[in-house]
């Protein structure tokens, strides 16, 4: 996999205006389960953005990678764009697939494109009309026993972690906290208001021992990087952002019973995309200046850290303390603020935000010095990784 | 009448292991090659890819792993304070399910449990549903 690493750059990137979609419009028809917007609107807007934010046109795409509820060939007449090769995919895998494609020749120029309407189409996450079943059975197995949503799953696994290793209600506090001090830096965030560990313990339960808090948002929005070979890279409009290494891991085996979750903390997973991700860019745990991880839960936070070896198994807990994963402190996480503070796309998010910090500029939000960006991600079978070094 | 509850996931497999809850039996499958056993069901095993199996009945007894207790409530059937516990059976597989509210301070890591039976009913029929209790 070496011979891949800085072969592509993240040239242009592109996000919808999640806050004023979710925050001004309050009451109005495009709110909670409307119908009001559209997936694919939602794209396309981030599409457009992304071109413009790198200097490209359209007619320039010869790749695409699509996510979310979105599908390749409907996208592709939306979007008006006929691909040499086009696949649909998660967030990270989209960026390492397109670095395959690329490299095979296949394309030159990838647009990884996710939208998800996800509010205003009234999405459920758990419950009698939850998604899911078809592709993995998870928790619909259980809904006999009242059993539901990736919620609960990851309450049994943090309860869990609490069994094994004593970690704290309050230690998890640290998490929604930082990603909201982050996401206050974040004119674009759903949520802005800073939080305190006491008033998260005051938010109520929803599957204890997680709180509302430790769940990620509901919302619509669009996502759009667009990826290119490295050498046509060099002439682009922004500071270019190579993808250095990436690694891939699955978590499937035994996972309806949860034996991944409640015996390993899916850390075996975590350890096989470390063993892939550092060596094929040349760091490890302590080069990496900011840091991204799948949210959809506070608690994803400490598995990763844990698995990946930014400190020892159980001592997340205590190590994400005192500002320790905040800007400013040794490893700052989700900076934008998340998919609990900043916006629910699946993961894409953190991509935009990982680029930006690298190439700089973001103000009050900027990590000082940041050139090396790590994202993980261990949520629907897979575990994932990509590392951004700055190019140019 | 039984208690109606959220519907099940019904396929052949599945379809076995709740007609033996009729007569109170928790069975898990355990397949005649690898001797792996399995849960949820499945028309073959996911270790050696064998498709031969039996239904052994297990022992009912089980370790108690980690709980949750909802408090949004999610289906009608269940208000919230239902706790989903995850219970490793003595003979391997863990198995997710329920445990009365009025245990819940008992509840710790390592907890002995036994397996337990209540009456479900959903739209493919009635069935028991197998919970636990303290050992």
């Amino acid at each position: 996999m070496g011979a891949l690493k800085d072969t592509v750059s993240v040239v242009g990137v592109g996000a919808t205006d999640y806050r004023d979609d979710y925050r001004c419009e309050a009451g109005r028809a495009a709110n909670k389960g409307s119908g009001a917007r559209d997936s694919y609107q939602l794209a396309a807007r981030s599409l457009r953005r992304a071109l413009a934010d790198g200097g490209l046109h359209k007619s320039q795409i010869d790749g695409l990678c699509v996510g979310g509820p979105i599908r390749v060939e409907r996208a592709s007449e939306l979007f008006g764009i006929n691909p040499s090769w086009a696949i649909a995919a998660d967030a990270p895998r989209a960026i390492i697939q397109a670095t395959q494609a690329i490299n095979a020749g296949l394309c030159n120029t990838v647009a990884c494109i996710y939208g998800n309407a996800q509010r205003s189409q009234n999405v459920q996450y758990g419950g009698g009309k939850a998604m899911g079943g078809s592709t993995a059975l998870s928790y619909v197995y259980y809904a006999p026993w009242g059993m539901t949503s990736q919620g609960a799953l990851y309450a049994m696994m943090f309860k869990r972690h609490q069994l094994t290793y004593g970690t704290a209600e309050e230690q998890l506090g640290a998490v929604p906290v930082a990603f909201r001090k982050h996401a206050s830096l974040n004119p674009n965030a759903v949520m802005g208001e800073p939080l305190t560990v006491a008033e998260y313990l005051d938010s109520p339960y929803i599957a204890e021992p997680l709180r509302l808090l430790d769940y990620c948002l509901v919302n619509d929005g669009g996502v759009t990087l667009i990826i290119q070979r490295a050498d046509r890279a060099k002439h682009s409009k922004q500071t270019p952002v190579n993808v250095s290494g990436f690694g891939w891991s699955g978590l499937s085996v035994d996972a309806t019973q949860l034996r991944p979750r409640l015996k390993d903390f899916y850390y075996p997973a975590h350890r096989a995309v470390a063993a892939q991700v550092y060596p094929m860019c040349g760091y490890g745990p302590r080069d990496i200046d900011v840091y991204g991880t799948y949210d959809s839960f506070s608690a994803h936070l400490l598995f990763s850290l844990e698995g990946f070896g930014f400190c020892p198994e159980g001592d997340a807990g205590s190590w994400i303390q005192n500002g320790r994963i905040e800007i400013g402190g040794e490893l700052p996480c989700n900076t934008s603020g998340g998919m609990l503070s900043e916006s629910y796309m699946q993961g894409w998010n953190h991509q935009v935000e990982l680029v930006r910090q690298l190439r700089g500029g973001l103000g009050v939000r900027q990590v000082t010095g940041a050139n090396i960006a790590q994202y993980t991600q261990d949520a629907l079978g897979t575990c994932l990784s990509v590392v951004y070094t700055k190019g140019g | 009448m039984a208690p109606g509850r959220p519907p099940r996931v019904m396929d052949p497999c599945s379809a076995e292991f709740w007609h033996y809850t009729e007569t109170k039996e928790l069975r898990v499958q355990k397949c005649s090659d690898c001797q792996k056993r399995r849960w949820p069901p499945s028309p073959f095993c996911d270790a050696c890819l064998s498709e031969d199996y039996t239904w052994p009945v297990v022992t009912g007894l089980a370790k108690l792993l980690s709980w949750v207790v909802f408090h949004k409530q999610y289906f009608p059937e269940y208000p919230p304070g239902n706790v989903v516990i995850a219970a490793e059976l003595d003979e391997g597989p863990i198995f997710i399910s329920t445990i009365d509210h009025s245990y819940l301070d008992m509840l710790r890591d390592g907890l002995s449990l036994k397996v337990g039976w209540v009456e479900g009913e959903d739209r493919l029929g009635q069935y028991h549903l197998p919970i636990f209790l303290p050992a």
